[in-house]
């Protein structure tokens, strides 16, 4: 079984799997996001607030995306670390209107970098800035800038302005990411 | 090259946060927002209806110029409203049912309430007016009808001032009382006698009450104090007053649980620091507590609520009027808001201190504490943006802070439970009641009466024998002093340590002039066991003041180690009842050493 598996993901015949959760606050775009990402027909017309969590499929390229796309309320917040062992890659997605909770994103971001699921991994990191077709919105330097991103060591991480209703900025995204995973699987 | 630069960044963030608390994350300091407001004229509230939550902010611009209505949308002011008198308190409630569920925001401003709907204005409320006072009308109505001249209108209010007291005059009367000069006075009278004189009532402070559902968005009643030391209940959508509380002092703070239609209890801290409470149906408010200091802010608690002084002390009473404990803060207060966390189902206590630091208490222990640059003027904790746990903070400086809650953060005492125990009032380590102890308590509660009679009877007869005996023993001349027709006082002592004794005898006459004569002394003792040397002597004649001094030896003659009493009785002449006795304990002889 193993060698048939092995012998279809180097034809190209059978996609590669890479488990990849979706952080960040509530009212930030990961739904939203993902749901943008799901072929058309799959497209739900309204997004309410996620309930614990969904798992979202989606393919890019030459690899599978298997998404969790995880409640950004207080409440469900504590949630996230369970997920963090079985993950190849994280997005976060940063509300970049929202300046007020700016420092509430940051804080969560910190939290997840110092878990000892995430801390000692070289994982890739993506972050969307999203709404940023709304006035307020911050452009991704100053995001980067907030969030202190520019301090963060040991990862590898992208950041690009998107927006989630459109589809703006959301393929650049993936394409990074995909060439992450794909790197990271390639090496181990 | 890492360990060097965390070193570095934690140095950098230890430097910061010296007074910094973990718990609370800076979301926005502002220090130019230029916000002159307090407590009770900021609201928080989810103005449009979309799950985010506005600041509305009441500022008092200079306190003279510049009131303004401004509501705040996350980091940015969104809207601004001029108001035309200085506001005294910001409410937001829903005044009806119709969709989409918008709340309006009430100001309160001398004596009239402003309603806005989607920040705009929508209707005007005036207080009812209160009666003038009828000679101060009269005096009015002459002037208009120039039946007095100006300087007899202001002669005639300044004595009626003095009369009743300012604060029973018209807003105009005592603004004409303040003009200095004649011609002042002149131009005043002439703009304002034409217009009836008007007496309003300015309002104190201002809260909401839910009419009959409990809901969060449920249609919800004005509460007003005023300072005609009026409550009035507000009806929401015909404006109309429902309900009128008397109270013998002037509003200063009003907290509200309950329904209207229901059941309501109302806390009214008043200006002469005493603490009212009102329910349904009640037309006066009942004294719940008195302060020792003016109260500066007044929180609710489930059966108690936490006043805090201008004395620099939280009290706690309980909803009886009981006080529970009491909290010294060690610097002014400047205001208190409820923290209340609905994930730990927690409700805290946040003070603002006049040196600048802000500090949280669960009940009377201290579990956070942090220090700002300006003291605050205004603390307000709830949903804002659409953050659950925000503190905004308006400081005395005008500038707006908000600190968001940490997900993580947990409120637990900081002090260690040693320290707590020495603070504390030590209790008196008191027996419990024994059965006896209950038993005997209640037979003397039953008996009370029997008992007192029997203790008077016992006394009574002990009265009887006292004098009984003293009777007696006056019969028997058993005193040592006389002061019948012979006025002798006697005196006995014995002398020596034995077997051989003294025995001298004193005598005096203790009249004035009378002389006493003829008088014998007669010592008497048990032959077996004394020998005495005279047992009569004579005294003839006793000189008023004089004293005599007779002596007799006593020889104690058996070998048995006792002692017995002699006994000295005083004659006169043939008599043979004496008029006078002294009783003489002899002590214990010495054994008689043989040369």
């Amino acid at each position: 079984m193993g060698l048939f598996n092995t012998l279809a993901t180097a034809l190209g015949l059978r996609k590669r799997e890479v488990n990849v959760i979706v952080v960040g606050l509530d009212n930030s775009g990961k739904s939203t996001i993902l749901n943008h990402l799901k072929p058309d027909l799959e497209r739900a017309a309204d997004i309410v607030p996620t309930v614990g969590f969904n798992v979202e499929r989606f393919k890019a390229q030459s690899l599978a995306f298997t998404a969790f796309d995880m409640s950004g309320q207080g409440r469900y917040r504590n949630l996230w670390e369970h997920y963090y062992r079985d993950c190849d890659a994280i997005i976060y997605v940063v509300d970049s209107s929202d300046k007020l909770r700016m420092v509430v994103a940051k804080d969560e971001l910190d939290a997840l970098l110092q878990h000892p699921d995430i801390r000692p991994r070289r994982i890739p990191l993506l972050f969307f800035a999203n709404k940023m077709d709304l006035k307020e919105a911050m452009s991704s330097v100053k995001v980067t800038m907030m969030l202190g991103l520019e301090k963060m060591e040991n990862k590898q991480f992208h950041i690009c302005a998107s927006n989630a209703i459109t589809g703006e900025g959301l393929s650049d995204g993936i394409a990074w990411l995909t060439q992450a995973a794909e790197g990271r699987q390639s090496k181990t | 090259m890492a360990a060097k630069s965390n070193a570095y960044m934690g140095s950098t963030t230890s430097l910061k946060q010296i007074d910094k608390s973990e718990k609370w994350l800076d979301a926005l300091s502002d220090p130019l927002t230029s916000l002159y407001t307090f407590n009770s004229s900021i609201a928080l509230s989810d103005l449009n209806g979309d799950g985010d939550s506005k600041l509305i902010v009441a500022d008092l611009g200079t306190g003279t110029y510049q009131m303004k209505l401004k509501v705040f949308r996350g980091t940015s002011l969104m809207s601004e409203n001029t108001l035309l008198d200085l506001p005294t308190g910001v409410v937001t409630f829903h005044m009806d049912t119709t969709e989409p569920r918008v709340p309006a925001i009430a100001v309160a401003s001398g004596a009239y309430i402003y309603i806005y709907k989607n920040l705009r204005p929508y209707f005007k409320f005036t207080l009812p007016t209160l009666e003038v006072n009828p000679s101060e009308f009269d005096l009015w109505t002459q002037a208009r009808d120039d039946l007095i001249d100006h300087a007899t209108l202001y002669d005639t209010l300044d004595l009626l001032r003095k009369d009743v007291g300012a604060h029973c005059l018209t807003t105009r009367t005592q603004h004409l009382l303040m003009c200095r000069t004649p011609e002042e006075r002149q131009t005043f009278i002439d703009a304002h006698k034409y217009f009836i004189v008007k007496k309003r009532t300015v309002i104190t402070c201002i809260t909401t009450m839910k009419k009959n559902m409990a809901e969060e968005d449920a249609v919800s009643c004005l509460v007003l104090g005023t300072e005609s030391c009026q409550v009035y209940v507000l009806d929401p959508e015909a404006f109309t007053l429902l309900m009128n509380l008397h109270l013998p002092s002037v509003p200063s703070i009003l907290t509200v649980t309950g329904m209207f239609d229901v059941e309501y209890r109302m806390l009214i801290a008043c200006r002469n620091g005493k603490i009212y409470t009102a329910k349904r149906g009640m037309e006066e408010g009942r004294l719940t507590a008195e302060l020792s200091s003016q109260p500066v802010g007044l929180e609710r608690r489930e059966k108690s609520f936490l006043v805090g002084c201008m004395d620099d002390n939280v009290y706690c009473f309980s909803n009886h009027g009981k006080l529970l404990w009491r909290l010294r803060l060690g610097a002014s207060l400047l205001c208190m808001t409820t923290m209340e966390l609905a994930s730990h189902a927690q409700k805290l206590l946040l003070v603002s201190l006049s040196n600048g630091e802000i500090r949280t208490y669960q009940d009377r222990q201290m579990v956070d504490s942090f220090q700002l640059e300006h003291a605050a003027n205004a603390l307000r904790f709830g949903r804002f943006g659409r953050e659950e746990n925000v503190l905004l903070i308006v400081d005395q400086a005008g500038g707006l802070q908000v600190k968001i809650l940490r997900r993580r953060a947990k409120f637990e005492p900081m002090e260690t439970a040693s320290a707590l125990t020495a603070g504390k009032e030590l209790k008196l380590n008191i027996p419990k009641k024994t059965k006896l102890f209950v038993d005997q308590t209640m037979r003397e509660r039953d008996n009370s009466q029997s008992m007192h009679r029997i203790f008077q009877y016992n006394l009574y007869l002990l009265r009887l024998e006292a004098a009984r005996q003293y009777v007696k023993s006056l019969q028997m001349s058993l005193t040592p002093v006389t002061t019948e027709e012979q006025p002798v006082r006697l005196a006995a002592q014995v002398l020596g340590l034995g077997p051989m004794f003294k025995i001298r005898v004193e005598l005096q006459n203790t009249s004035a002039l009378k002389i006493v004569q003829d008088l014998g002394i007669r010592v008497h003792a048990d032959e077996k066991l004394y020998q005495v040397q005279r047992r009569f002597m004579h005294a003839p004649i006793l000189i008023p003041g004089v004293t005599y001094v007779y002596d007799t030896l006593v020889e104690f003659v058996s070998d048995l180690g006792i002692s017995d009493q002699v006994r000295v009785f005083i004659t006169r002449g043939t008599q043979s009842r004496p008029i006078l006795s002294a009783v003489i304990n002899m002590p214990v002889a010495e054994v008689a050493v043989s040369a």
